[in-house]
């Protein structure tokens, strides 16, 4: 397969984390993955199984506790905590399942955020916030509040905030988890046609088998340990299907096929 | 567990946040206490001071209970909204409303009496030290600790009342309307405007316009001004918290070169969230920052009216006898017993003053004997001034008139003994009261041949001025009392056939005055600061789950710690710092205004005092500042 020849983005060898608290947890175990440049990548699992971690191992929030970690060239343990910050600001776009947006802020003002930090000139910003709001249909409300926003709107706004800077990857945490199957599907297409126009590595966690049939591949994990792979075929609809078969196999969890 | 154990639970478990609450409260209820134990303390009782203590801690008892009202109102509203969450689950739960209201005011009562109980009991024990600190102050005889119910009844009293207002009312504050909306917690209505531009510039012309007529006060209109200034500039704070500040901020938000500009996005668009949630609180302590400003600027300048007032009077004791006093020398002997019983240390210098008139100007002119006064030069520790036969010298009435009578001369013959004299130049030191207090205005000094051949002529003099320096001149206050009750009882002072100042007395009275004043303005100053803190405190609390939120996106997104640390600064630094920038700059302009004054009355300069107690003021909020900060990163850090 012809994405296969990109260039690794990100990539963890035999990686563990185990989180020390009053109750010792292992949420990842010796877990390999690797994406390359380019690729759209779902992640899907049961309840804790450990997605979210792979998530905040990935974006160096977190640190592994065994393995090796690689993003984009960078040994993260290898960074300063300055660094590191600096590191994220640059390499990624973040999109959560509760949008998060700032509730102080405009539209246009929560999508230049990580523009401002940088400190780039006005008409810079202007000239990317302009091709962003169009490409996510944001135009007409630019100057709303979060508040004043529907569901699918909130979550445009926040894949602008993610885009804005151009980063080489998106994590995206359940992104249409609070959404309905409209505005679901705006958002995926959204994020596809992104992936196909920029370049853009998209890694997606997430509950929803539709939402994983619009990815190139998806990773399945089960209680921190790594479960089933698969790729996408010609047709969305055969993607799905398999995608339904591994998730049956993942384990007795009927609940998570319910939204079926 | 039964009802009142959950509620005092409740309190226990909320501890945390119910802390700087207490300690406010804890803190006004002492304050509150001392002033009552000053109040009604038995040894002030039957003289002047009893009066100031009853008008000034009154007042100051009066401000704080209205403060404390305000204060425990707005927190408890902002507590509750920040646990509408649990009151939500505990209606889904099936608690019934009128079991919530029942829980609230026990929980409120709770940390009412606690705080009550803990407040009077450091008060009481604060209170021996506290009467110490009133007694170094006020220079009054040692105050003891004494056992009443009154200050406690007052205290328990008010405050108690007080909380009961509060736990009653308290309820009302949570809408128990829609459980489900408790359950999702609120979110501050975010209106993107919430302000009037026509009230936003009112508010902006009253404080101009009150700027302005205070900077360019003149001596004439100036008593007019201060009481048209406070209620203007009071208004026009009100609309500038209120209005102006979030007009002039939207006005910021369209510039975006300014306000896209790294950390002014986040910090100004959280400012203004700030503003609108707070604007009252912020007037609040801005009006009252203002006050305790200009009550400790005033009293702390009263150091340097010590010491122009000591130059204006360089006498301890003035007995001027004039013509038909048959109470001379039984005054005189009687001050002198008064001086020795009480072990001060004096120098008496008896000085007759004759009457003449001057063949140059036809006045009367009051004329002393040279040695007279350099004998009372001496006790001074001034050098002695000789003047040959046939010369005198001007006594200037003032400082001020010394530059001009230096440097005349004027040859004149005394009429009734037809002398002739040359008065040549002023006496260069400053032994007697000057203007209102002085011998006279036209006063010379006369070589002492020539005053003793005026006695020969048979002259008796017009007056006798005694003249007391008294190093400890500020332990006089005791002195002569008994000639002052006689005053009183012989009638109006100018029929009186004698003078008698005591510039001690008078000066003890008003640094006395000033003192508790300022003793109360201090302490009402550090109750607001502390309420306005631990209001701020509270309010971060409150938005603590919203800000952690917030800080886990940012985190995300890729912002250092020093970053973040900055974002954090603008956002706390505004809240703590703006309501005392304003109160600075409206005392300053107060100051400009009082100035005049201080001028007119006597020729005092207030700088240097205002500048350090500004400086006191900022030292202590930035210590704070930090101490508050330091808590709230931790807090937001924790959780992330």
């Amino acid at each position: 397969m012809t994405w296969m020849t990109g260039q690794r983005i990100v990539e963890l060898s035999e990686v563990t984390k185990i989180y020390e608290g009053k109750v010792m947890h292992r949420a990842l175990n010796r877990l390999d993955f690797e994406a390359e440049e380019g690729e759209f990548v779902a992640v899907m699992g049961p309840s804790g199984s450990g997605k979210t971690t792979l998530l905040n191992l990935i974006s160096t929030i977190d640190l592994p506790t065994y393995g090796k970690l690689v993003v984009n060239g960078i040994e993260p343990e290898a960074l300063s905590s300055n660094e590191l910050a600096l590191f994220r600001r640059h390499n990624f776009g973040f999109v959560f399942q509760d949008i998060n947006l700032l509730h102080m802020l405009t539209v246009e003002e929560n999508i230049v955020l990580p523009l401002t930090l940088d400190g780039l000139p006005l008409h810079e910003m202007e000239r990317r916030i302009s091709k962003i709001s169009s490409l996510l249909h944001l135009k007409g409300i630019l100057n709303r509040r979060p508040d004043e926003l529907s569901g699918g709107q909130a979550q445009r706004t926040a894949i602008g905030r993610a885009l804005i800077h151009q980063p080489k990857i998106i994590l995206a945490d359940e992104p249409t988890g609070n959404l309905d199957s409209k505005s679901a599907k705006d958002v995926l297409e959204l994020l596809s046609h992104v992936n196909e126009t920029e370049r853009t590595t998209i890694i997606m966690v997430t509950h929803d088998p539709i939402a994983a049939s619009y990815c190139d591949r998806v990773l399945f994990i089960k209680d921190g340990e790594f479960f089933n792979e698969i790729y996408k075929d010609e047709r969305r609809q055969t993607f799905f299907q398999r995608i339904l078969n591994v998730l049956s196999l993942l384990g007795g969890n009927v609940n998570d096929l319910r939204t079926l | 567990m039964n009802f009142r154990q959950f509620a005092y639970r409740n309190v226990i478990r909320n501890r945390r946040i119910y802390a700087a609450f207490f300690m406010a409260s804890v803190f006004s209820v002492m304050v509150f206490f001392l002033y009552s134990m000053l109040l009604f303390h038995p040894s002030i009782e039957n003289r002047f001071l009893q009066e100031i203590a009853l008008v000034g801690m009154g007042a100051a008892e009066l401000i704080l209970f209205i403060f404390t009202l305000f204060f425990l109102f707005y927190s408890m509203r902002a507590f509750l909204q920040a646990r509408s969450k649990e009151f939500g689950i505990l209606l889904h739960l099936g608690m019934e409303k009128r079991q919530l209201h029942r829980l609230i005011f026990i929980e409120t009562l709770i940390i009412g009496v606690g705080a009550i109980l803990a407040g009077t009991f450091l008060g009481y024990m604060f209170s021996k030290f506290f009467f110490m600190v009133v007694k170094q102050i006020v220079l009054l005889p040692a105050l003891p600790l004494y056992l009443s119910w009154k200050p406690f009844a007052l205290t328990v009293g008010a405050f108690l009342s007080l909380f009961i207002i509060i736990s009653l009312s308290a309820p009302v504050f949570i809408r128990t309307g829609r459980v489900e909306e408790l359950i999702r917690g609120e979110m501050a209505d975010l209106e993107s405007h919430g302000f009037s531009t026509k009230k936003a510039l009112f508010g902006l012309a009253l404080l101009g316009t009150s700027y302005w007529m205070a900077a360019s006060t003149s001596n004439s209109i100036v008593i007019g001004l201060t009481f048209l200034l406070p209620p203007l500039a009071t208004i026009g704070t009100y609309y500038f918290f209120t209005d102006s500040l979030p007009f002039l901020l939207h006005l910021f938000r369209r510039r975006k070169k300014f306000y896209w500009r790294h950390f002014w996005l986040l910090s100004v668009s959280e400012g203004v969230v700030r503003l609108k949630e707070n604007a009252r609180m912020f007037f609040i302590v801005t009006i009252v920052s203002t006050l305790a400003f200009m009550s400790v600027g005033i009293l702390a300048s009263l150091t340097s009216f010590a010491s122009q007032y000591r130059a204006m009077n360089p006498l301890g004791l003035v007995y001027h006898s004039l013509p038909g006093n048959q109470m001379e020398q039984r005054h005189v002997a009687e001050l002198i017993d008064e001086l020795k019983d009480k072990k001060l240390d004096y120098t008496l210098v008896r000085i007759p003053i004759i009457e003449q008139t001057s063949s140059f100007t036809e006045n009367r002119v009051s004329i002393l004997k040279l040695s007279n006064v350099n004998l009372l030069a001496q006790s001074f520790g001034c050098s002695k001034i000789d003047l040959t036969k046939g010369f005198a010298m001007f006594l200037p009435p003032s400082a001020s008139s010394y530059d001009f009578l230096k440097k005349r001369t004027v040859e004149t013959t005394l009429k009734e003994t037809d002398i002739s004299i040359k008065i040549e130049g002023a006496y260069p030191f400053q032994l007697f009261p000057s203007s209102a207090n002085a011998i006279g205005t036209n006063v010379i000094i006369l070589n002492d041949e020539d005053f003793e051949q005026i006695i020969m002529q048979d002259i008796d003099p017009a007056s006798v001025y005694y003249a007391f320096n008294i190093p400890d001149w500020q332990n006089t206050k005791e002195i002569g009392l008994q000639i002052n009750r006689e005053s009183f009882i012989t009638g109006s002072i100018h029929h009186l056939p004698y003078i008698f100042d005591n510039p001690g007395a008078n000066y003890a009275i008003i640094r006395t005055t000033f003192s508790l004043l300022l003793f109360a303005g201090l302490l009402l100053a550090g109750v607001f600061f502390l309420a306005a803190g631990s209001f701020i405190y509270f309010r971060l609390y409150t938005s603590l789950e919203r800000d952690r939120k917030q800080f886990d996106v940012l985190r995300r997104m890729g912002i250092t710690d020093k970053e973040f640390k900055r974002i954090v600064n603008r956002q706390l630094i505004p809240q703590f710092f703006f309501p005392w920038g304003v109160a600075f700059v409206h005392s300053s302009f107060a100051f400009l205004s009082l100035q005049v004054i201080w001028d007119a009355l006597a020729e005092i300069s207030i700088v240097k005092e205002l500048l350090l107690v500004l400086v006191g003021f900022t030292l202590m909020q930035v210590i704070y500042f930090y101490l508050i900060r330091w808590r709230y990163l931790a807090h937001i850090k924790a959780s992330a």
